[in-house]
């Protein structure tokens, strides 16, 4: 038996090495989330779906409100707002420091549930996803991470660079770097227009997310300063939404009384350019993001 | 608990610190934490089929014991029903109602009677046929006097639900497995090593050849009307390749676990796709289901005793069966006769008993005819299988149709990366298959690598690092279903 479990142990501990040595290779490109569950507590924070996720970029919140940021948005999925996410939020947030700035995107979709019975907690999709199955956020390498989200594709830990349009940098910021000729931003657009005809059919306004929302800047307002942004769109998509929820501002007028500003940017929908309608572009995204910056520092 | 999943990996070492660890009180106190563990293996699907499992447990005992007292054959033959109309009433109950109760429904509106039935929402117990199966093989022997009834409780409920095979085989004859329970059981290094060279081989069937072809499996048969005849038929391929990783893999590894604990089980596969006929593919695949229904169905039905007719109608009895036993549908129904199409040939010419040994046995490479039998026999097996995965007969005919209307189209599948990578993949398993076909696993025959220790190391971990790596999406056993 002795010398069973000494050689059990013995190929376990070299397997181990190996596999620690494939775990510390995961990097930005691994995929859109793995970054956010890997790095510290952090003071500042970038918070909403994948719209923030890629077009709020820390760099600039730094540079102009002289903070470190930190961008904790995954997608329409992972993070509309419900206790999922106001858990990993309570977990990512040093809460030593009380000067902090919290920004959060809202916009009808984060505050709306893909189900027939959309306030039925217990059946959030991000439940089963990478927040709701991971319990560390702030652990690097992140086995459980990887474990429990890459189903099972551990090659891609090796091959991911070859996709190298999708990028998560250190700071949590999603660049996304695809072809912008117009032929092709059109079709991406159409297929997202598409896209969220279909979320009309399937998507309700959600009271406990709502309710999430107003618990998250209630916790975070202990921690420093919280405002609320709703990120401009392409117009078409701006059409679709405002048919989903006309009355968006009215809707979250309480979570705006919570917070210490609200700044509805979606003025700015024509100006700006998009990766598919849905998403920003970088050099919009910096437009975006220093606009909301000098906002908060007036 | 899948085999597959972080879970059993923390449940396994548990079990066996414990197991051996409680080695000096007695094989009692063994076989109640093997209980004790198949239990809660169990109760990890849904604790409320222990009951089910517990009930046919207190049933086939109480029967065997009554049926080595009682004398006469009218009233051992009523205990036999008894035991016979628990065990297939669950079965049928969970397995068939709905299919009965909708087949019914749609023959008599055939006939211009409309008649709706009523379909019960069941959910349908993990591994119900196999444990039935198992249990039900106790009872047969006992009452053919074949076996000794068991008066120790704790033993026979341990070899109902010994959890390495209790979900998915191989289903163990009594008279093979009971008795494992009655012996002092000693940790053997050997056995041991083996044990777990067979779940790493089964890992890798499992995790790296079946998940990953069910990915393109699942995609070509989902939208099958979107595909070119080449496609379908890499999709049959990879659904060929999908069932004989997911089934022989999850056997090794419960094989494999099985050793661990000191118990030996039947061979279940014994690389069934170098067949050189239907009648070999049917002795090398699911061997212990096949040779269970060969011991209570064939031979009691006459067998290859009497004439031609009386074997052939034997011959598609077994194989209907055994598509039904499979699921409660069509298509497994016309799976099972369309292999005793192509048995038939064999049996009618006498030649179904003729390739027993191992292929190409003392040889490393095949001779031509070798291949070509090999070659029609595996592709038999592609077609038939198109039939086992597609969701109706319908469906079934269609992809069959689409597969040789339009052979020479391009592949058209999105993801080439991985497609190359799976069908290497195939190709290095099948290689290693060939090398390792004369051992109960592939990697056991390979015992020219495995005489040198690093060179036997490298192996092991090569194999753990491709598991590891190459593993596909989760998918579960597709036997679970069964």
């Amino acid at each position: 038996m002795r010398h069973f479990l000494v050689n059990f142990l013995i190929i376990s501990a070299l397997l181990l090495l190996v596999l620690t040595s494939l775990f510390s290779m995961a990097d930005g490109y691994t995929d859109a989330y793995y970054l956010r569950f890997t790095t510290s507590k952090k003071s500042n924070l970038i918070l909403g779906t994948s719209r923030a996720a890629q077009g709020l970029i820390p760099q600039v919140f730094d540079s102009i409100l002289q903070k470190d940021f930190y961008n904790f948005s995954f997608t329409v999925a992972h993070s509309p707002y419900g206790p999922v996410y106001l858990k990993a939020i309570q977990k990512k947030l040093k809460t030593t420091e009380h000067e902090g700035v919290f920004i959060l995107a809202v916009d009808p979709w984060s505050i709306s549930s893909k189900s027939q019975l959309p306030d039925d907690v217990s059946n959030f999709r991000e439940n089963k996803l990478c927040l709701g199955n991971t319990s560390l956020v702030n652990c690097k390498p992140n086995p459980e991470y990887l474990l429990k989200n890459l189903n099972g594709k551990f090659i891609t830990l090796l091959t991911s660079k070859k996709d190298s349009s999708r990028f998560l940098n250190d700071d949590g910021w999603l660049e996304i770097d695809v072809k912008m000729d117009s032929a092709i931003v059109n079709k991406r657009i159409l297929r997202a227009k598409n896209d969220y005809m279909e979320n009309l059919k399937t998507y309700k306004f959600s009271t406990a997310r709502l309710e999430a929302l107003k618990q998250t800047i209630s916790f975070l307002k202990k921690n420093g300063k919280v405002y609320l942004v709703r990120l401009p769109v392409h117009n078409e998509l701006m059409d679709i939404e405002s048919s989903y929820m006309p009355n968006f501002d009215k809707v979250v007028q309480e979570a705006r009384s919570l917070s210490d500003g609200y700044f509805d940017l979606t003025y700015l929908n024509s100006k700006l350019k998009y990766t598919d309608g849905n998403h920003l572009h970088q050099e919009s995204g910096r437009l975006v993001s220093k606009t909301l910056a000098l906002l908060i520092k007036s | 608990m899948l085999f597959n999943t972080i879970d059993f990996a923390i449940f396994l070492p548990i079990v066996f610190g414990i197991y051996w660890l409680v080695d000096r009180l007695g094989i009692k106190v063994q076989n109640l934490v093997i209980v004790i563990a198949s239990y809660y293996f169990y109760g990890c699907w849904d604790w409320r089929f222990l009951s089910l499992i517990a009930f046919s447990t207190l049933v086939d005992y109480t029967v065997g014991l009554a049926l080595n007292k009682e004398l006469r054959p009218s009233r051992r033959k009523l205990l036999l029903w008894v035991s016979m109309l628990t065990n297939l009433g669950f079965l049928g109950f969970f397995k068939y109602y709905n299919f009965f109760a909708e087949s019914f429904s749609q023959a008599f509106t055939f006939l211009g009677v409309s008649m709706d039935a009523a379909r019960l929402d069941i959910i349908l117990p993990v591994g119900i046929s196999f444990y039935t199966f198992q249990t039900m093989s106790y009872t047969i022997d006992v009452y053919k006097r074949e076996l000794e009834p068991t008066r120790d409780l704790v033993a026979f409920t341990a070899f109902v639900s010994f959890f390495p095979q209790l979900v998915a085989g191989p289903i163990e004859r009594a008279s093979n497995l009971l008795p494992q329970f009655y012996k002092r059981r000693e940790f053997d290094y050997a056995n041991a090593v083996n044990g777990m060279r067979q779940i790493l081989w089964g890992l890798f069937k499992k995790v790296v050849i079946a998940d990953n072809c069910a990915q393109f499996a699942n995609e070509i048969f989902n939208n099958s009307g979107d595909y070119s005849g080449s496609t379908l038929f890499m999709g049959a391929l990879f659904f060929t390749f999908q069932i004989y990783g997911d089934f022989s893999g999850y056997s090794d590894i419960a094989i494999g676990t099985s050793r661990l604990f000191g118990f030996n089980l039947m061979q279940n596969f014994a690389f069934p796709y170098f067949s050189r006929d239907i009648a070999e593919f049917w002795r090398r695949w699911h061997i212990s289901l096949s040779t269970w229904f060969r011991d209570y169905l064939y031979i009691p039905l006459g067998g290859s005793r009497g004439g031609t007719w009386m074997k052939v109608r034997n011959t598609f009895i077994i194989f209907v069966v055994s598509g039904f036993w499979h699921g409660a549908n069509w298509t497994f129904l016309i799976w099972g006769f369309l292999n005793a199409v192509y048995f038939l040939p064999l049996l009618l010419t006498k030649r179904n008993r003729h390739n027993l040994g191992v292929v190409a046995e003392g040889r490393i490479l095949p001779s031509l005819r070798e291949v070509l039998q090999m070659g029609l026999t595996f592709f038999l097996t592609v077609v038939a299988w198109v039939f086992f995965r597609a969701e109706s007969l319908g469906h079934a005919i269609d992809y069959l149709q689409g597969m040789f209307r339009h052979p020479g189209s391009y592949l058209l599948l999105s993801n080439y990366f991985d497609y190359q990578n799976i069908l290497n993949l195939i190709v290095l398993f099948m290689m290693v298959e060939w090398l390792g076909r004369k051992g109960q696993y592939a990697i056991e025959g390979l015992d020219y690598f495995l005489k040198n220790r690093v060179l036997r190391w490298g192996i092991y971990l090569i194999i753990a690092i491709t598991v590891f790596l190459y593993s596909g999406e989760k998918q579960e056993f597709i036997y679970f279903q069964f």
